[in-house]
């Protein structure tokens, strides 16, 4: 019962975190933010609520294949989403995408790319 | 391209028959020898690609265990951290920024401690590493910072990924 309790807490606090993220998608004002307000979801977000379901696949169903597969998808997804990230931002900064309002500094458009 | 050599493909072969038991999970006879073929198999084509340095690193139990501190404390308190700072942003209602990209230098020489400091920087909202270099033997990382708060240099590096770094340094070097 506490079991259950803690994992539900787990999963809700993952959603908030997901819920940040999303809405920081919809309005940040321009790529790269939104790129780095989505990184909340598959961190916090997706480890809260694996957490929450692995807690619950060993205590409460007692099922030893389940929680390995639920451990195996939350690592899984830690080791790929940041070469995903790190390719799209690559990839949007040399394909010419910069926020319409003018970055603080911009080392890497000085350096390498303007 | 440099031939595989024996220690790269055992290494390759433990790791992939690990991650075979985990997804199947059952421990019949027949299922562990398919699994250990289709890994020698993978393992032959592909250790060449997987391994670079020196294979048996990770079967280094020091390695190893501080490997586990560092994911499981020092960069979990930090991903907690920079979560909550995202959070309260988005919240805020995402006026609250002042992104740029800095150049900040790295100290970590080898290829895996840089891989494992950029994916660890990556995966920390409010940075993403975009591009590396290396200038007279000096490491540099161009990171994109939701919130600039120093110019590059040393500075920036400190706060973007001192705790990482130090940590990192005690696995990789």
């Amino acid at each position: 019962m506490i079991v259950r309790i803690i994992a539900d807490v787990l999963i809700a606090i993952g959603a908030i975190f997901a819920l940040a993220g999303t809405i920081g998608i919809l309005k940040m004002p321009d790529t790269f933010s939104r790129m780095q307000a989505s990184t909340c979801i598959p961190t916090l977000g997706m480890l809260g609520a694996m957490l929450g379901a692995l807690l619950i696949a060993i205590f409460v169903k007692a099922d030893a294949g389940a929680a390995v597969k639920i451990a195996v998808i939350g690592l899984m997804i830690l080791v790929t989403n940041p070469l995903g990230s790190h390719a799209i931002a690559k990839g949007a900064y040399k394909a010419g995408v910069r926020p319409e309002k003018k970055m603080e500094t911009d080392d890497l458009g000085r350096d390498l790319y303007d | 391209m440099q031939k595989a050599k024996f220690p790269a493909i055992a290494a390759t072969f433990v790791l992939c028959f690990l991650f075979w038991i985990l997804l199947d999970f059952s421990f019949k006879i027949e299922e562990l020898i398919a699994g250990a073929v289709v890994s020698l198999l993978v393992a032959l084509f592909s250790a060449r690609f997987l391994v670079h340095e020196k294979a048996g690193w990770f079967f280094n139990p020091v390695h190893l265990f501080s490997a586990v501190f560092f994911w499981c404390g020092t960069f979990l308190v930090e991903l907690v951290k920079a979560n909550v700072d995202m959070a309260k942003r988005c919240f805020g209602g995402c006026k609250n920024i002042n992104p740029g990209i800095v150049k900040v230098p790295v100290d970590l020489k080898s290829d895996y401690g840089q891989a494992a400091l950029a994916n660890s920087i990556t995966l920390t909202p409010g940075t993403i590493t975009m591009e590396t270099t290396e200038e007279d033997g000096q490491n540099y990382f161009y990171i994109h910072w939701i919130d600039v708060t120093a110019p590059s240099g040393k500075e920036a590096g400190d706060a973007i990924k001192g705790t990482l770094e130090k940590g990192l340094r005690r696995v990789w070097e």
